[in-house]
Order: structure tokens, then C-alpha cells, then sequence
């Protein structure tokens, strides 16, 4: 059994802050975050050639990687963070995914040797928990995610992740036709379902292999409405209705923390300051060093209460500055060094707030996912902690309490469309029932005569 | 601490946002007559009851269900892509009329005991290796709204099935998608067994790490930044257009 939040780590928001966690983790070679300070944490994508054998994958990890720890030493930076997100290959053969985190941890291990360099090392196995055409989130693929697991904490890898897809096949329904009880469902619902099934088990592998459960992230989903959503003059999707997606996440990856996850979470859970306030469990985020990756609407924002600060992915290749990941972690790094100065010099919540107001008004998403606001949605999730469904619909109900809200401060201005389909989302969550056996047993019936891909007595335990 | 955002951004949707709504724009396009006025009103709500609704009366009243297919329905459909392409109304509102337009034709089509002859065949795929398929989903509603019928291939295609099916099917157009840059790879292969097999099919490739540097490294590649560049292709080659202007036109960077 799990164990719900159903109380905040946080008594105010102003008590977050960026590189500090209610509960720091350490990892092997020195490093600890949320234990005061702010360090870098570079993701990476081999070239597209590498991934046709083992042997030139582990080649191109082994070169990155040296790569990145070479730069951080040649400019002084105190500490660095990796993290390797498995292309398939490495995750349906867990020997590779094994090797290569041993072979990157070697070398962490002689530079920090050699130079005291502080280094962590995560690795995010890929959900592969599917058929061609069909989820398949329990059996043989399950088992294999599993021993994926078990080979890369035997290589070393100090944090485990993974972005779990639980939910997905009712949220590409659902995103694409302004479904939010849909959305709900999806999310909140089966994604949270799926979520206690798998961290349960990472978690029992973690504790035995001495590895920290680091965390999960809605990229299935958020990110995915996110993406879809796009820039201020893209027409796919409404953002107010991206940024339900997200509180919805909040509610859904805070599961794994229910299991036992303790930190730091994965960068691209925009998810993560609603996290913190309710775990006090260190976050990666990412942002404005993130754009080799993809475009968002609040680059500084992100950074406003991170403990590691990321830059998504980029596809390892030569700059003119270098090798794109000695780039992209210098950026990071430098980054890290100005929140480490704010914090030695005392105004760490000066470069917050300037951070986050910098993109406050931006955007709806940026609005709500803003440390003040995001607390307010952390306690309406917390409020009704033991009912996936109920503290997912209060999340979505409080973040549309705030939107209207911010009307009357004039501020955050929202085109008329983002306020009609806000409009149209309130009234389809007033008309939501309270009762969650209601609630699922509609789904259920709704999504299984529209959704032909959906499989619910395969793919969750009920 | 608090600021004045105007100082330091603009909200460039909200000033370009148009002075009519969309319903507004959308009711000035109907056609005068009736059902058509009806049916492509229910196609903009995407409300699929009332689009059959108005069928059955028309059918009732002796029209011709293929002919209510190319007259009311389609036209009602390119309404709504119409107003997308101006940035009026939202992909959820397309993909909704898409799903009321297209039970339309189901029933047209099991009124009439026949099927229309389509504008061109289409083959859509997801990468092998690759399961992420919105994408495809999107470009493959978007191609059926427009006209076109699409052989839907799914996801984590393999290799082999897709030149199989292009051989099969002699497709006007082939897309593929990935999200990720180490399945992208397998779109190369698939131009390289086209080019050996002599078939020089427009090839359209998009997706979360696609890039047009890659799929203009092989020949038959052309870069569909935007699933919403998919009809629009699909309407460049049925005009005529070769692969080097199919470039010209959508490789924008």
C-alpha cells in the first residue's frame, strides 16, 4: 500500500526556494541536491547512426560523457549531474542499458577521483510497455522494464526514473477534442493507477541495489498537451487547457512519491513545483537552457524552486563551442553558479521572484505553474490526497478558481478563446460528479465504446 | 515584488485575435440552401447526430447520398480547415467536425450501397521503433477532411510493410513520423528501397526530432514542419507539383 499526501512539506510557498528541499538525497560520488545548492544535470540523445549495435552506442556514451565531465573541470564547476535517457535498444536489452551506466559512472568516478569534481548519474529506462498497436503496461514487457531497472542501479546509476505512459491511450483521445473530463480520467486516473503499480516495484529495486527512486514525469501526457499547445500564435490547442493537463500531472506524479520516490524529479515535469510544495523532495527542471530541446513559454519561471537544472535533451554532435553537450552543460552550469551566488549572498528569493515573474504573465501555464499559485494547486490536490480522482478534478477546479480569478488583477490577459475554452472546461468539471466509483465506471463505459485502442482489464489493476 | 508585464512582453494572440468570433466567420460561409446549411452548421459543432440527421431528411427527399458526399459534406468540412488555416479555429474543433464529417460519409456510403472515388490514396506511417503516433493521427484526420483516403499503417512500422504497402497501393503520397531522432533513421532506408525499386513517391516526413536538414538529406524526403502541410502537399502534387518544387515550397528554413 501506498501512502498518500494529504498534508503540504511546505507551510507557505515563499519557503521554496531554488537549490534548498525539505528532504535532500545524496548521491554516491558527492553530490547532493536539494542540500543547498543548484547543479547542473545534462541530458543528451546519441547521434541517430550510433543506435545500430551496442558497441557504437557504448562508444558515443563513453564519449559524451567524458565530454561533459572534461568541460565542467576545464571552467571550475564544483559539481555536475547526467542523466541518460535509454533509446529503446537499451532499455529491450537490459545488458546494454547496464554496461553503458557502468561505463559513464567509471568515468565519473576517476574524475571525481582525480579532481573532487561532485558528479550524479540518472538513468530513465523508456516505457516499452506496448505492442505495435496496444499499451501493454503489465507482462512480459513489464518484466523487461524491470530488469532494465536492475542492470542499470547494478552499473551505477545512482537515480532511477522513467515517464510512464499510463493513461496515454484515452489522452490522445481526449487532448485532441477538448475532453477534460477525458483528461481526468486519463491522468489522473488510470495514469495515477499505473504509477502505483510500477514505483512500487522501482522502489523495491532501488532499496535493494542502494539506488535512490528518483521520479516520474506526465511527458506522455502534460508534455504532450504542452507541445501540441505550442507557441502563442499556434491554433492546436487552447493553453488553458495545456495547463490542466499539467495540475492534473501533479496529482499523477505524485504517486511515485506515494511509493516511495524520493528525488530529485525529472526535468521535464513542468509538474515539479507542485511536487515540491506538497513532498519537500528535490526537482530537476528545465527551461531557458532547454531550447536546443523545444520551445516553452516559461523559461525562467522553471527555475524558480529547482535543485537540478536541465536542459532536456540535445542530440550529441559538434558546435562551434564544442561538442554540444560540453555547450549546453557549460550554459547549465553557469546558470547554476549565478542561483548558487543568490544563495550565498542572501537574495535567493530576489532571482526567484524576479525569475518567476518574468514569465508570470506570459502565459496561462506560467501563471498557474508560478510557485505561489502552484502551491495553492499543491493544496487542493492534498486536500482530498486520498481519492485519485476527487484531488485530480480539485486540481483542475482550483487552477480554473485562479484563472477567472486573475481576471481582476488584469494582468495575465487571455485571448478570448483561452477564457471560452476555460468557460467550456468549467462547466464540463461543475457537472462532474463527486463520487469516484461514478466517475470510473462512466469512463470506463464512455472510453471503451469511442477508444478501440483502449485495453482496461489488460493494462490496470483494478 | 510584483511588475507591469506590458513592459516586458506582449501576448501577440490576444492583439491579433480577430474581432469576430468564430461562429461569426464560420456562419457567414454556409451555404445559403437547405440541408446543406444545416449538415455544414452540425460539421462545425462537430455534432454527429445532427449531421445524419440532415442526411436522412435529404435522402428522404430523393437526393443522391455519393452526391451528398462531393456537394454538402466535404464543403461543410473545408469550412471549418479553412478557418484552421487562418488561425480562427483550434485542431480540437477540427478533429471533432472530422469525426461528425466522416460518420457522414459512413452513412452516404451505406445509404448509397457504394463508395465515392476519393481525390488520391495516401499511405501514413510511424517510424519503426517509434510508438508515438498523435502525430499520425493528426496528419491522417486532416488528409481524410480533405478529401483524400488515407491507408493508415499505424505505428512501429517496420520497414519492409511500409515499401510493401506503397507497392501495394500506389499511394500519390507517403508520410512518415517519429519523435525521436534514432528511428527518423529508418526513413532513409525506406527512400532507399523506394529509389531501388523505381517507385519516386513523395515522400513527407514531420515529427518531434525530425528536422529539415535530415529529410533533405534523401531524395524523396520533403519536410512537413506541420501536420497541417499534409492536404496541403497532397493538393501541391495532385496540382502537378514535382519533388524539387514540393521542396521549394515546404522546406521554409
Amino acid at each position: 500500500m501506498v501512502k498518500r499526501y494529504t498534508s503540504m512539506a511546505y507551510k507557505n510557498a515563499d519557503d521554496m526556494i531554488f537549490g534548498t528541499a525539505v528532504h535532500p538525497v545524496k548521491a554516491e560520488l558527492g553530490l547532493e541536491v536539494g542540500a543547498g545548492y543548484v547543479t547542473a544535470e545534462v541530458n543528451y540523445a546519441p547521434r541517430p547512426e550510433a543506435g545500430v549495435s551496442k558497441e557504437k552506442l557504448v562508444s558515443e556514451y563513453r564519449k559524451l560523457t567524458t565530454d561533459i565531465v572534461a568541460r565542467a573541470v576545464q571552467i571550475g564547476f564544483p559539481a555536475v549531474s547526467l542523466e541518460t535517457e535509454h533509446v529503446e535498444q537499451m532499455t529491450n536489452n537490459p545488458s546494454w542499458g547496464g554496461e553503458i551506466a557502468h561505463v559513464q559512472k567509471t568515468i565519473l568516478e576517476e574524475y571525481h577521483e582525480e579532481y573532487g569534481i561532485k558528479c550524479g548519474l540518472r538513468h530513465t529506462p523508456g516505457d516499452i510497455r506496448e505492442d505495435r498497436d496496444l499499451l501493454a503496461l503489465i507482462g512480459d514487457k513489464y518484466d523487461t522494464l524491470m530488469e532494465s531497472f536492475e542492470a542499470v542501479a547494478d552499473g551505477g546509476a545512482d537515480f532511477l526514473s522513467i515517464e510512464t505512459m499510463g493513461g496515454k491511450e484515452i489522452l490522445d483521445y481526449a487532448v485532441l477534442r477538448n475532453d477534460v473530463p477525458g483528461m481526468i480520467y486519463a491522468i489522473g486516473c488510470l495514469g495515477g493507477m499505473d504509477m502505483e503499480m510500477i514505483w512500487t516495484d522501482i522502489k523495491k529495486i532501488a532499496d535493494k541495489k542502494g539506488r535512490i527512486a528518483a521520479g516520474d514525469t506526465d511527458c506522455a501526457q502534460a508534455n504532450t498537451a504542452m507541445f501540441i499547445a505550442g507557441g502563442l500564435l499556434d491554433k492546436n490547442l487552447a493553453h488553458t487547457l495545456a495547463i490542466l493537463a499539467r495540475v492534473l500531472a501533479g496529482s499523477r506524479t505524485l504517486v511515485g512519491y506515494e511509493a516511495g520516490a524520493q528525488g530529485p524529479g525529472k526535468d521535464c515535469g513542468y509538474e515539479n513545483t507542485i511536487i515540491k510544495s506538497i513532498t519537500g523532495c528535490p526537482i530537476a527542471q528545465e527551461g531557458k537552457s532547454a531550447t536546443c530541446a523545444h520551445a516553452d513559454v516559461m523559461g525562467n519561471l522553471t527555475m524558480q524552486v529547482c535543485d537540478l537544472w536541465s536542459n532536456e535533451s540535445v542530440e550529441y554532435h559538434g558546435e562551434f563551442g564544442g561538442t554540444s553537450v560540453q555547450c549546453w552543460s557549460q550554459t547549465l552550469n553557469m546558470d547554476a553558479a549565478l542561483m548558487n551566488t543568490a544563495i550565498q549572498t542572501g537574495n535567493a528569493k530576489v532571482l526567484r521572484d524576479m525569475m518567476a515573474l518574468s514569465d508570470k504573465y506570459r502565459d496561462p501555464q506560467g501563471y498557474i505553474l508560478a510557485y505561489d499559485n502552484a502551491f495553492k494547486v499543491g493544496q487542493a490536490i492534498v486536500k482530498d490526497g486520498n481519492d485519485l480522482y476527487l484531488r485530480a478534478k480539485n486540481a483542475v477546479t482550483e487552477t480554473i478558481k485562479i484563472l477567472e480569478a486573475s481576471k481582476k488583477e488584469g494582468k495575465l490577459i487571455m485571448s478570448r478563446f483561452e477564457q471560452n475554452a476555460l468557460a467550456d472546461a468549467k462547466a464540463s468539471v461543475d457537472a462532474l460528479t463527486n463520487e469516484k466509483d461514478t466517475f470510473m465506471s462512466d469512463s470506463l463505459a464512455k472510453y471503451k465504446a469511442e477508444v478501440k485502442v483502449f485495453r482496461p482489464e489488460t493494462n490496470y489493476k483494478w | 515584488m510584483d511588475i507591469d508585464p506590458t513592459k516586458i512582453l506582449v501576448r501577440y494572440n490576444v492583439q491579433k485575435e480577430k474581432a469576430q468570433t468564430p461562429d461569426q466567420m464560420a456562419a457567414e460561409m454556409y451555404p445559403k440552401d437547405e440541408p446543406a446549411k444545416s449538415i455544414a452548421k452540425a460539421i462545425f459543432e462537430g455534432e454527429e447526430d445532427d449531421v445524419i440527421e440532415g442526411l436522412e431528411k435529404a435522402i428522404e427527399k430523393g437526393a443522391n447520398p455519393i452526391k451528398l458526399i462531393d456537394d454538402v459534406l466535404m464543403p461543410g468540412m473545408k469550412i471549418v480547415t479553412d478557418l484552421y488555416d487562418q488561425g480562427v479555429v483550434f485542431l480540437p474543433n477540427v478533429m471533432m467536425s472530422a469525426d461528425a464529417m466522416l460518420e457522414g460519409i459512413e452513412f452516404c456510403k451505406e445509404s448509397a450501397g457504394s463508395a465515392p472515388k476519393p481525390k488520391g490514396k495516401v499511405v501514413c506511417h510511424v517510424a519503426e521503433g517509434d510508438v508515438h503516433d498523435i502525430g499520425k493521427t493528426i496528419v491522417a484526420a486532416l488528409l481524410r477532411s480533405a478529401g483524400y483516403e488515407v491507408v493508415d499503417l499505424g505505428r512501429d512500422v517496420p520497414v519492409d510493410e511500409v515499401i510493401a504497402a506503397v507497392k501495394k497501393e500506389s499511394p500519390m503520397m507517403l508520410t512518415g513520423t517519429a519523435l525521436m531522432t534514432t528511428t527518423m533513421y529508418a526513413f532513409k532506408e525506406i527512400n532507399d528501397r523506394l529509389l531501388e525499386a523505381g517507385i519516386k513517391v513523395p515522400f513527407q516526413c514531420g515529427g518531434g526530432a525530425v528536422n529539415q536538414d535530415f529529410v533533405s538529406s534523401y531524395q524523396l524526403g520533403i519536410y512537413g514542419e506541420e501536420a497541417a502541410d499534409a492536404p496541403k502537399m497532397a493538393n501541391a502534387i495532385l496540382a502537378g507539383k514535382g519533388l524539387a518544387q514540393l521542396k521549394d515550397m515546404f522546406h521554409k528554413h
